[in-house]
This record gives structure tokens, sequence and C-alpha cells, in this order.
């Protein structure tokens, strides 16, 4: 087969069509250090400028030969929306994202979303940055699919408001947390649609504050299950469910989130135990993640032989295409990930 | 009038069952009728908790059931504490606790807390997105034995190595734990530090074993 370009192979993955090659690349955060640093940009900086943000996810893509280009990279955008500071570490030499240190709300009584704010998020800052950035990358490098992700509505909650008064509010003040995730679900199927519309190939939802060390399985089914639904739902597809942590009582509640909306797959983190999950979805289900993101590409002590033979065990492990399980972390080992990608691509090919 | 068997159970019952308006009744009430607080707290609130944790261990309770436990043992908590004698003589055990910096998530570094005031530890909370330099000052400034952190989130984990780093470097005897949804057991022991906690429930006893094995080197140290 001749050689396809990363969209076409990420396309057709999508549509399990015949490929010249696995495919290699994420549904979230996928930036990278040394292309940072090529770019000659501080890494508080690609947060905030959208030209900096999509030059910096092309450039790691390029350079490491990731199959897709995916914005944003942080998880505060909405929050600081709704009117929250963010603290941005400008002058930090580590390498910290952004953090809400302080919320406007500290109560469940006091969360006001209007309408307005669901309806016209896209037109506050910092999320006007975002279709911005989307529009760079297909503009720069259409040959790659461009990743969009939002965070699920109990998360997004999490970051507007304190997370422990969320999960005590889900007995104390249920209906209450009910109708603040009605209005996040709208305003989030909103935001994924902005970002489809503005060019993003596909869409992940990820909602890591409600995995099973959390939240319990019987809530996850009653509070959060019709609500993922509902927002995958509303974009069109692909569309892939990730949920980092304890997964494995909620791996037949996420496929089934996926049958009922039309999403194509399910992702999850290095927690989760990929063969019985394959076991209890069987072979139609696309099966994502399970890559530790910073101990195979990153640790010191891991050398480039384990780091190949971990991603071995990661496709042995039955997932449809090696898929980090979060968020890259940046400061990668170069040999180590050029590896990892060869190893993709080489490996049962 | 209730007696102290009557009393230790309705606080253990009111943690487990999240009931603080009881549990502050009835740690008034032992106060008011001459019982002993460390009494109270260790075989009511503590022992309330100690149930709690295995509900948890067992899948039973998750995340939001036991912070409101956690509240309804600091409200027994607080009535109680103050009226505990200091000890004479024998030195408190110290430990230095909080959230790394980057992370501002606090909900498993509040839950260790917890499990160190109940354990009697002077506990010195720098809070969370605590810069790293921080938990080496008041390490040095108040000689505690154990520092804990805690990351909620992959991205933050790594400022632990170079603080682990920073400690161990003025100070090897410091034991460190760690904790938090991203820190595995490999994380861990890839960091260099001392002790794990995957749970709230299991840092304390991770804390007591390592103070042990501290006095160990300190006797192995003087032989």
């Amino acid at each position: 087969m001749a050689e396809l370009s990363p969209i076409e192979r990420v396309t057709k993955f999508w549509n399990r069509e015949p490929l010249d090659k696995p495919p290699f690349f994420s549904g979230m955060g996928m930036i990278m250090l040394p292309a940072i640093k090529k770019l000659g940009y501080k890494f508080p900086t690609i947060h905030r400028n959208a030209e900096k943000m999509a030059m910096a996810a092309i450039e790691s893509a390029k350079m490491f030969n990731i199959d897709a280009v995916s914005v944003p990279f942080d998880m505060c955008m909405e929050s600081e929306a709704l009117g929250n500071e963010i603290s941005l570490y400008e002058d930090s030499e580590d390498i910290l994202y952004p953090t809400i240190p302080y919320k406007k709300w500290e109560e469940l009584d006091q969360v006001e979303i209007t309408q307005d704010d669901i309806d016209n998020i896209m037109d506050k800052y910092p999320m006007n940055l975002l279709p911005e950035a989307i529009k760079i990358i297909k503009k720069e490098a259409p040959e790659y699919p461009v990743a969009a992700w939002q965070l699920g509505p109990f998360t997004q909650c999490g970051q507007t408001i304190e997370l422990d008064k969320v999960l005590k509010g889900v007995f104390k003040q249920k209906e209450r947390v009910e109708t603040i995730l009605d209005q996040f679900s709208d305003m989030i199927i909103n935001i994924g649609n902005a970002l489809l519309d503005a060019g993003a190939d596909y869409i992940t939802l990820r909602e890591p504050g409600v995995a099973a060390d959390l939240l319990s399985p019987k809530t996850f089914k009653e509070l959060i299950q019709p609500r993922l639904t509902r927002i995958l739902a509303g974009w069109k597809p692909p569309k892939v469910l990730h949920i980092c942590g304890s997964t494995d009582p909620l791996v037949d509640m996420m496929w089934q989130c996926c049958i009922d909306s039309g999403a194509q797959a399910v992702s999850f983190d290095i927690k989760n135990n990929l063969l019985e999950s394959r076991k209890k979805l069987g072979k139609d289900a696309i099966i994502l993640g399970n890559f530790d993101v910073f101990k195979l590409p990153c640790a010191e002590e891991t050398t480039v032989e384990e780091a190949i033979e971990a991603i071995k065990t990661n496709i042995d492990g039955q997932v449809d295409a090696v898929w980090p399980g979060c968020d890259l972390w940046p400061d990668i080992k170069e040999d180590n990930f050029r590896a990892i990608e060869k190893t993709v691509r080489e490996y049962k090919a | 009038m209730a007696t102290k068997e009557e009393l230790l159970e309705i606080l253990k019952d009111g943690v487990i069952n999240y009931k603080e308006e009881e549990v502050k009744e009835a740690s008034q009430t032992a106060l008011d009728d001459g019982h002993t607080a460390i009494e109270m707290i260790m075989d009511g609130l503590a022992a309330g908790m100690e149930v709690v944790g295995d509900l948890y261990e067992k899948q039973e309770y998750f995340v939001p059931e036991v912070l409101m436990c956690a509240d309804a043992l600091y409200a027994g908590l607080e009535i109680l504490r103050p009226h505990v004698p200091k000890q004479e003589g024998g030195s408190v055990s110290q430990v230095v606790i909080g959230s790394i910096q980057g992370d501002v998530h606090d909900i498993g570094k509040n839950l260790v807390k917890m499990m160190f005031d109940v354990a009697g530890w002077e506990v010195y909370d720098l809070g969370r997105d605590v810069p790293l330099e921080k938990f080496v000052e008041e390490q040095l400034r108040t000689d505690a034995q154990v520092v804990a952190m805690s990351a909620m989130m992959t991205t933050t984990m790594l400022g632990m190595r170079k603080v682990i780093k920073m400690i161990k470097e003025k100070n090897p005897n410091v034991a460190i734990m760690l904790g938090g949804a991203p820190v595995t057991k490999d994380v861990a022991n890839l960091f260099g530090a001392d002790g794990y906690a995957e749970s709230a429930g299991n840092a304390v006893a991770e804390g007591i074993k390592m103070i042990s094995r501290l006095r160990e080197y300190e006797k192995e140290k003087g032989e």
C-alpha cells in the first residue's frame, strides 16, 4: 500500500479500513519540550497564545512523527472563561501546567452559570483562542488530523468549585449537583461542536474525576453515564471516551456510553487491566490507551530497550492503536520516544 | 446519662455514618461527664474511621463518603483535642505535609493529614501548590521526621523527585512519603521515597513503619 499521510491514516483507522502502517497518535495533550525549545518558546507562553499553541503542537507532531496534532494543553480554559483567575507559573523554570489557585464560587449554592455562559462561552477569553489555533493548524499542517478534547461535566465542575464540595454534594445536595452537571454538559456540547466546526477531526471526552477510586460505580451509572452519553451524542464522530484512574469496574458502562452515543472508542490509563477489558468488551470495541506517559518516554532510568518492551506489552495487551493513557509528559527522552514510535510502526505491523 | 461505652459507640457510629451533629453532641457530653478525651478520640472517633477504612478498601465506601466521615471526625476532634494533655518529656512525632507545586488538589492530602491528626502527630500543613523549596525549608525548621507529599496529576508528580533529592542531601534520615492518584509503587521507588500511600487509609501505618525504620537506623549507627 502506498504511504498514507497522517490524516489519511487516522481517518482510515476510525473507519476501520486497511492501513499502510499502525497509527501512533493521541486525543490528549502531546506537547514535547524539544519542539517548544526549537521554536524558541517558553512553556508558560504556549497556553494563552493561539499561534504559539498551534505551532508548538505542529512541531511536536512533526519532530517525533506523531500522527495527530493535539490542542489545547491545559485544563483551565473553561474555568478561566467563567471568571476564575489562573496561575501560569511564568517565573518557574519547571514544567508547570496552568492551575486555578482559588475559585470564585466556594459553595455549590453560589454557582451561577448563565444561559449566556452556555451559549456564548466560545466568545469569552481564552476559549476564543481555540478555534483560532485549530484553524492555524489546518492551514500550516493540512496533512495532519487535529485532535481536540473536552473535560467531562463532573471534572469540569471540580475545576470551577472545589472538588471535595462536589463529591460531598453528590450525597448532600444531589439535585443541585445534577443541575450544575446538566449546565456543564450543555456547555461542553457547545464547545465541542465549536472545535469540530473550526476543523478538529476527532474529539475526546475526558472525565478523570469519576474514576472508580473516587466515585462508586453506582454513582457513575446514575449520575455520570447519562450525561457522558448525552455529550458524546451531541458531537459528530469520530469521538472517544477517556477516563484516567481506576476504570476496571466502569469498562462496561463506558462502552455502553459509546454504543448509545455513536462514539468510536474507549481510552484508559495504566491502571486498567487491558486484557480483562478486552475480554469484557469483545473484539469489536476500539480500545486505546494504557501506555505509561511518564515511565516509558521520560523516566531517566528507563532504557530504550525497556521502553520498547513496554510498548510491545501494550500492543500485546490488544490495544487497537498505541495512544498515550493521558497527557504525555513534555520532557521526553528523545531516544526513548523515537524507539517507541519505531516499535509502534514495526511490531506486529 | 449515657455510659462511657454508649458514648464511644455514638462517636464511632457517628463517624461511620457521617452524623456530624451527633458526634459534636457526644464529644461535649463525654467531656462534661469527665471521660478522658484521648480515649474518646482513639476508641470512638478513630475506631469509627478504622471501619470507614475497611469499608473503603471493600469498595462499599468511596471518596465522597470518606470525606463526609472525615467531616464528622473533625467535628469531634475539634472539641476533644484541646483536652488531651501534652506529653511530658516524650517527643511528639512530626510531619510536614502538602500538595506539590502545580497541583491545587488537596483531597488526598487532607485525608492523610486527618490520619496523622488522629494519631496525635504534630502536623505542619503547607497547603497546596507548595513551591518545592518550601518542603525543604519547613523540614529543616521543624526537624520533622516525615515529609509527606501528594500530587493528583501526572503533570505535577515530577516535582516530588526534586524535593526528595533536596531533602535527602540535607538530611538523609528524613522519611519521605508519597501519595496521590498517579503515584504508583514503581514511581515511589524510582523517586527514592521511603513510603508510598495509594490511599489515605494506609498512610499512617506507612508513617509509623518509616519511623521504626528510622529508629533502627539510628540505633545501628550508634553501635
